[in-house]
């Protein structure tokens, strides 16, 4: 599902992957772990193609880093979830509009995706929030917004970039205990988190990475 | 169908969720436009003005004095046919001792038993040029013609009033370029703005598989209809301040201003063709 060749991309400033190389099966959970700066962003940023490896090659299901073509790039991202510490939810849209917005990316029909909202909406504890603007939500509460805009295009893939960051430890065990729930429904997840003790306990493979080098996995 | 159902209302949502830039691309545009506007009405009746001071245009020929009523009928006729001569009056010797009369209230006749006035006519130049209209050689002519004593004109105002209307005319046609360049800046410049301070939304929607058209369309479609806007605010203005002006002048005098509305219509498609290159041009930066 998910495969790193010998990996590495450096940024202008000199710091970034080197020879990074592993393997995700499908439907598997993965933890990314590693210190802050140690290079978990760069990877999922070269995983949904933000950027591009200097060397190396990277695979996603059918697309891979060296034969994607430009305009192939959004096509790949609809099949992938992404979560980010810093949610980017939108400020002057409320729960509902924020988490539809995948559905009119993908061109859904306004009927469908009312019923689909609602049902994601109730998978992550957030029914009753609809017009709720963000601000007026929790930390945890954002955060279960942006997983619920992740999961309603029903992806292959999450892609979870240090998403208790911002939340405290029982609001970030839900978060995980909500994440093992899609992917015991066959979607592939993986999280990138520097916290481990609050992971370590989670029964999912690690795979760490130190000043941009594979560790351990 | 959904798709552009939903990309149309966000172009429209759009414009109430970027009040603040929204208002200032759209008064932008309504300054620049209004003044085009006032430009181009400028230049329509700057024309119909110099056309009416061209009827206030006379050249006086007197003839001499030994010319003959008769023969100042064949002169005129040689004058009408100089290129640019619209009209001439022949005035008789005749015509000329009744109007020193009414004007003096005495009789020459009286005093020197004969007319001493000579025959004289009054010459009217063309009202309608392409351009500039130059007098000297109509004068030149004229003077040329066997019979003719002296020739009177306002030459020298008439290439002032002609040469200003001129200048007039390029400078009017480089002000509203020069507006419509600035137009162009403006629009980009506050698309940039609304662009920028939506970075978030452009972060996310790359991150949901947005392709770029999908991303641009609510952009451009917001730039167009503050144009739009903007246009119809100045076409207002316009419009007001026109039928105003002309209610003052109608008690003051008979020339009012005249405007084919039809230019309106330009308003609009010079603010539409802006301002999808203005923002086509501010969004293509921050999405390659």
């Amino acid at each position: 599902m998910i495969q790193l060749e010998n990996v590495s991309y450096t940024y202008r400033k000199g710091f970034g992957l080197a020879n990074i190389d592993f393997t995700i099966d499908e439907g598997e959970f993965v933890f990314l772990i590693g210190p802050t700066g140690s290079g978990k962003s760069t990877l999922l940023n070269l995983l949904y193609m933000e950027i591009f490896p200097e060397s190396g090659r990277v695979t996603i299901g059918k697309f891979d880093s060296d034969s994607i073509k430009k305009r192939k790039i959004p096509v790949l991202r609809r099949t992938i979830g992404i979560i980010s510490q810093n949610y980017y939810l939108l400020d002057d849209r409320n729960l509902f509009e924020n988490v539809a917005l995948p559905l009119h990316v993908i061109g859904h029909s306004q009927k469908d995706i009312a019923d689909i909202v609602e049902e994601v909406l109730e998978e992550v504890g957030l029914t009753g929030l609809e017009d709720h603007y963000p601000e007026e939500l929790s930390g945890g509460e954002q955060q279960r917004a942006c997983l619920a805009r992740a999961i309603i295009k029903d992806p292959e893939i999450i892609l979870a970039d240090e998403p208790t960051g911002n939340l405290d430890p029982v609001t970030s065990f839900d978060l995980i205990k909500l994440l093992e729930e899609i992917n015991s429904e066959g979607t592939t997840v993986l999280m990138a988190s520097h916290n481990y003790s609050l992971i370590k306990s989670r029964n999912h493979r690690i795979v760490e990475i130190h000043d941009g080098r594979l560790r351990s996995q | 169908m959904d798709k552009f159902l939903f990309l149309l209302g966000e172009g429209l949502k759009n414009l109430w969720r970027h009040k603040l830039t929204v208002f200032t691309a759209v008064f932008s545009v309504f300054l620049s436009l209004s003044t085009i506007g006032v430009l181009f009405i400028a230049e329509q009746n700057t024309h119909k003005l110099i056309e009416y001071m061209r009827t206030k245009y006379k050249i006086e020929v007197f003839f001499k004095g030994t010319v003959t009523n008769e023969q100042a009928i064949q002169y005129v006729q040689k004058i009408r046919m100089i290129p640019g001569v619209y009209t001439t009056t022949l005035i008789t010797k005749e015509e000329a001792l009744k109007v020193y009369k009414s004007q003096f209230g005495d009789d020459l006749t009286e005093f020197l038993d004969y007319n001493p006035l000579p025959v004289s006519c009054v010459v009217n130049v063309k009202r309608k040029y392409d351009g500039y209209l130059i007098i000297t050689p109509i004068i030149e002519r004229i003077k040329e013609i066997e019979g003719v004593d002296t020739v009177n004109h306002q030459g020298h105002l008439i290439s002032r009033i002609e040469s200003f209307y001129e200048r007039g005319l390029l400078g009017l046609s480089g002000i509203a370029f020069a507006i419509i360049l600035v137009t162009v800046m403006i629009i980009a410049n506050t698309i940039k703005l609304t662009i920028y301070s939506n970075k978030d939304l452009i972060k996310a929607l790359k991150m949901l598989g947005a392709t770029n058209t999908f991303i641009r369309i609510p952009f451009i479609l917001e730039g167009v209809l503050q144009a739009i806007l903007g246009a119809i605010l100045a076409s207002a203005l316009l419009y007001g301040a026109v039928y105003g002006a002309n209610e003052i002048l109608s008690q003051l005098t008979t020339f009012t201003i005249n405007v084919q509305w039809m230019f309106l219509g330009w308003l609009f498609l010079i603010a539409v063709v802006i301002s999808l290159f203005g923002s086509s041009r501010a969004i293509s930066k921050f999405i390659k």
